[in-house]
C-alpha cells in the first residue's frame, strides 16, 4: 500500500486524463447533485461527492449508442456496412465498491457466457479503474448484505481509502503499481492494513442494524425465489405497485437488457439510404418488451413482468452468470421507485410472507 | 463453451443476395439467397432447428428459423409478413441484398434420434422450422424407423410446401397425413385438427420421437393426444419463438424463467417446456 496525500488526488486524476477519457462522480451545475459522468476537466471529479444518482454502467453500456451504420440503395442494390470503433481508453475514477461489483457482474455476463458481446468488449478494453472505499453510505444502502462493500476486494487497478488527510492507495494491478511509481508515492507504513480496517468498520457502523446484524437477510430470499416458493399474491402485491416506468432498471448497476433498432438517418443519395443501428437500454417492466410481431405477447400482467426482474437479481440460476447475486446493494432502485418496490422492500415482503407461512 | 458458435456471425451481418423468390401461401414467401462473400458462405454451417437474425436494410432485423437442411440444400428463408420488418422483406426483389447473422441456438437432435421412429406434427406455417429436420432425416432415410408427417392447416390454401411433400412421398417409407379443419369441395385428404391425425396414422410409441410445431391451440391438443398415446414428455420436442434482438443471450428479450430461447433453445423437450412457467 502507498500513501496518496489528499492534495495530490488532482495530480493523480490529471495523470490518468493524459491518455484516458475521464469518468467519475461530478456535480451537476445547477443543483449540485452527484452524477457519474464523463468529466472534461480533472478538477470536475469529486472523490468526496455523495453516491452518484446513476451507476457507472453508461461508460461501458451507454443508454443509447450506434453500434453500426449502413447504407443501402434499392437502385444499385449495393449494401455497405460500417462498424463503429468503440475502443477508447477510459479511466473510471472514484467507483464505490457497489458500483465496481456491478461492473464486474456486467463483465461476467457480457464477456463470460457462451458468446462475447463485442460491443461491450470494445468499451471495456484499455480501462483504468480507481475504486474508492465508501465512507458515507446512505440510509437505503445495503451492500454489506450483498457482499459488495463498503470496500472493493477485486477488479480495480487502484483502491483508495480516505483516512484523515491521506488516501491509502492500494494497487490492484501492474498498471496501478506503475501509477504509484509515476506519482512517486511513498510506501504506507506497517499500520496501513489496520488503518484501512478501522475506516471500513466505521463505515459499516453507519448502516442500519437490520443490514449488518442479519447476513442471511437476502440469502433466504434467494433460496425462495430459486425454488419458486413464493405465492402469486406476493407478486400481485408487488406488481400492483409497479408504475412500469423502468427507472429501477435504468439506475441499476447490473441491469443490462437492451433493445436494438434500425433508424434511417439519411436521404436516398447516390450511395443509398443511410441507417444507424442503435442499441439502447430496455426494461423488462415495459409491456412491449416481449411483444412479438403479430401482437402475440406471452407475458401480459404486470406482476408477471415484475417477478422477472427480481428473479434476475436474486435467483441462483442468474447468480451463476454473475458469480454472485445480481443485486449489489446500492439502494438506487429504492430511491427512484415511485411505488414502494425497490429491491430491499421486495426482499422484506418476501421475508414477511415466509414468516407468515411458517406461522400458519 | 462449445464449437457450435465458433463460426457464427455474431455482430456485423454478412451481406447476402436474394436470387429467387417463391410465393408459398398468402403472406408467406420463400427467399432463396447466397452470401456475397464466398468465404462467408463456405463457413456458414447450420444444424436443423437453429435460427438466424435477418436484416432488411433500412427496416431492421428479425429472428427467423431456418427451413433448409444442413446438407445439400439451398439456403433460403420462408417468411410470413406479419410486422414492419417482414413486410419490408416482402417488398424486396431479385438481386436485393439482405444481412444475415448466425446461425444461433441449439438445434434439433439428430444423432440422438438415429434408429428411432420420427413423427412430425405441424400446424400451418409451423412446418417451416420442421422442414429442415424432415429433409435431413430423409437424406439419411436408412438411419431411422418410420418417418411420419402429420400436417394440418385451416384450409387447403393455408397448406404450405405441398409440392415438396409430394416429392418426399416418393421416398419409400415416408408416411404423410394431411388434414384441413373443414371439408372443402374437391378435397380428398383428411378433415380434422392435427391431433386427430395421430390415431389415423397409428403413431408408434416405442422408440419414437415426436416434433411438434404450430400455433398454441394446435400445440396443446397434439401434446395431449401424444401423451394419451403413451409418449413420454422427453420424447416430444418443439421449437419456441420469442421477441429477439441479439441472438446471443445478451438482450434478454427472449427470457422465459431461467432459460433464454436464443442460446438455451429454441429447441426444447416438452419436459423442459413444462417447467418454464410461462405461456408458450
Amino acid at each position: 500500500m502507498y500513501i496518496l496525500p489528499r492534495k495530490m488526488t488532482r495530480r493523480m486524476i490529471a495523470a490518468l486524463a493524459e491518455d484516458h477519457e475521464l469518468y467519475g462522480p461530478v456535480l451537476k451545475d445547477a443543483s449540485g447533485e452527484p452524477l457519474f459522468d464523463k468529466a472534461a476537466d480533472p478538477a470536475d471529479i469529486r472523490l468526496d461527492a455523495a453516491i452518484p444518482y446513476n451507476p457507472p454502467k453508461g461508460a461501458v453500456f451507454p443508454q443509447t449508442e450506434r453500434i453500426m451504420s449502413y447504407t443501402y440503395s434499392r437502385e444499385s442494390k449495393q449494401a455497405f456496412i460500417e462498424r463503429d470503433d468503440l475502443v477508447r481508453p477510459k479511466a473510471l475514477v472514484g467507483l464505490r465498491s457497489c458500483d465496481l461489483n456491478g461492473l464486474l457482474c456486467l463483465d461476467r455476463f457480457f464477456l463470460g457466457q457462451e458468446y462475447v458481446d463485442e460491443v461491450y468488449r470494445d468499451h471495456r478494453k484499455k480501462m483504468f479503474i480507481v475504486a474508492n472505499t465508501c465512507v458515507r453510505p446512505f440510509p437505503q444502502c445495503f451492500c454489506v448484505c450483498t457482499d459488495s462493500g463498503p470496500t472493493a476486494t477485486e477488479g480495480f487497478d487502484v483502491n483508495l481509502t480516505a483516512d484523515g488527510e491521506e488516501y491509502l492507495f492500494e494497487a490492484g494491478s501492474e498498471k496501478g503499481e506503475a501509477l504509484a511509481k509515476r506519482l512517486g508515492l511513498k510506501e504506507a507504513g506497517p499500520d496501513a492494513a489496520g488503518r484501512k480496517a478501522r475506516v471500513v468498520e466505521a463505515s459499516i457502523a453507519h448502516f442500519d442494524a437490520e443490514a449488518t446484524e442479519n447476513k442471511a437477510w437476502i440469502s433466504r430470499v434467494v433460496n425462495r425465489i430459486t425454488t419458486g416458493f413464493i405465492g402469486n399474491e406476493v407478486w400481485k402485491y408487488i406488481g400492483d405497485q409497479c408504475f412500469e416506468c423502468g427507472a429501477c432498471a435504468f439506475v441499476c448497476p447490473t441491469c443490462s437488457c437492451f433493445n436494438i433498432e434500425d433508424v434511417v438517418v439519411g436521404g436516398g443519395g447516390a450511395g443509398g439510404t443511410r441507417t444507424d443501428r442503435l442499441r439502447s437500454w430496455d426494461s423488462c417492466s415495459f409491456e412491449g418488451y416481449t411483444r412479438m410481431a403479430g401482437d402475440h405477447n406471452p407475458r401480459k400482467p404486470v406482476e408477471d413482468r415484475r417477478n422477472k426482474r427480481f428473479f434476475c437479481k436474486l435467483s441462483y440460476s442468474q447468480s451463476k452468470k454473475y458469480l454472485r447475486p445480481g443485486c449489489v446493494g446500492c439502494g438506487r432502485c429504492a430511491r427512484v421507485c415511485p411505488g414502494d418496490i425497490g429491491l430491499p422492500n421486495v426482499v422484506t415482503y418476501i421475508r414477511r410472507e415466509i414468516t407468515k407461512a411458517g406461522a400458519r | 463453451m462449445n464449437d457450435r458458435n465458433a463460426r457464427a456471425i455474431v455482430t456485423v451481418p454478412e451481406i447476402a443476395v436474394i436470387n429467387e423468390i417463391k410465393d408459398e401461401i398468402e403472406d408467406v414467401r420463400t427467399f432463396y439467397f447466397s452470401f456475397a462473400n464466398k468465404e462467408a458462405g463456405r463457413d456458414f454451417r447450420i444444424r436443423s432447428g437453429q435460427f438466424v437474425m435477418c436484416t432488411v436494410f433500412g427496416a431492421g432485423e428479425f429472428a427467423v428459423s431456418l427451413p433448409f437442411s444442413p446438407e445439400n440444400d439451398r439456403l433460403h428463408l420462408s417468411v410470413r409478413q406479419v410486422g414492419k420488418v417482414t413486410r419490408a422483406l416482402h417488398e424486396l426483389g431479385l438481386g436485393d441484398k439482405i444481412g444475415i447473422r448466425g446461425p444461433f441456438g441449439n438445434g434439433f437432435p439428430f444423432e440422438e434420434i438415429k434408429g428411432r421412429n420420427v413423427v412430425y406434427a405441424a400446424g400451418g406455417i409451423g412446418i417451416i422450422p420442421l422442414r429442415s429436420s424432415i429433409v435431413h432425416v430423409l437424406q439419411h432415410r436408412k438411419d431411422f424407423g418410420r418417418i411420419i408427417l402429420l400436417y394440418g392447416a385451416r384450409s387447403s390454401k393455408d397448406l404450405m410446401f405441398r409440392y415438396m411433400i409430394d416429392e418426399w412421398k416418393k421416398i419409400p417409407g415416408f408416411e404423410t397425413y394431411i388434414g384441413i379443419d373443414r371439408a372443402e369441395l374437391g378435397w380428398t385428404g383428411e378433415v380434422g385438427f392435427v391431433h386427430t391425425l395421430i390415431a389415423k396414422a397409428r403413431v408408434p410409441v416405442k422408440d419414437t420421437t415426436a416434433f411438434v410445431c404450430g400455433p398454441p391451440v394446435m400445440f396443446n391438443s397434439v401434446i395431449k393426444e401424444l401423451q394419451a398415446n403413451g409418449l413420454k414428455d422427453d420424447a416430444i420436442i418443439s421449437t419456441l419463438e420469442r421477441h429477439m434482438k441479439c441472438g446471443i443471450g445478451k438482450c434478454q428479450h427472449c427470457a422465459i424463467g431461467r432459460t433464454l430461447v436464443c442460446t438455451d433453445g429454441p429447441v426444447y423437450t416438452y419436459r423442459q417446456i413444462k417447467t418454464l412457467g410461462e405461456q408458450i
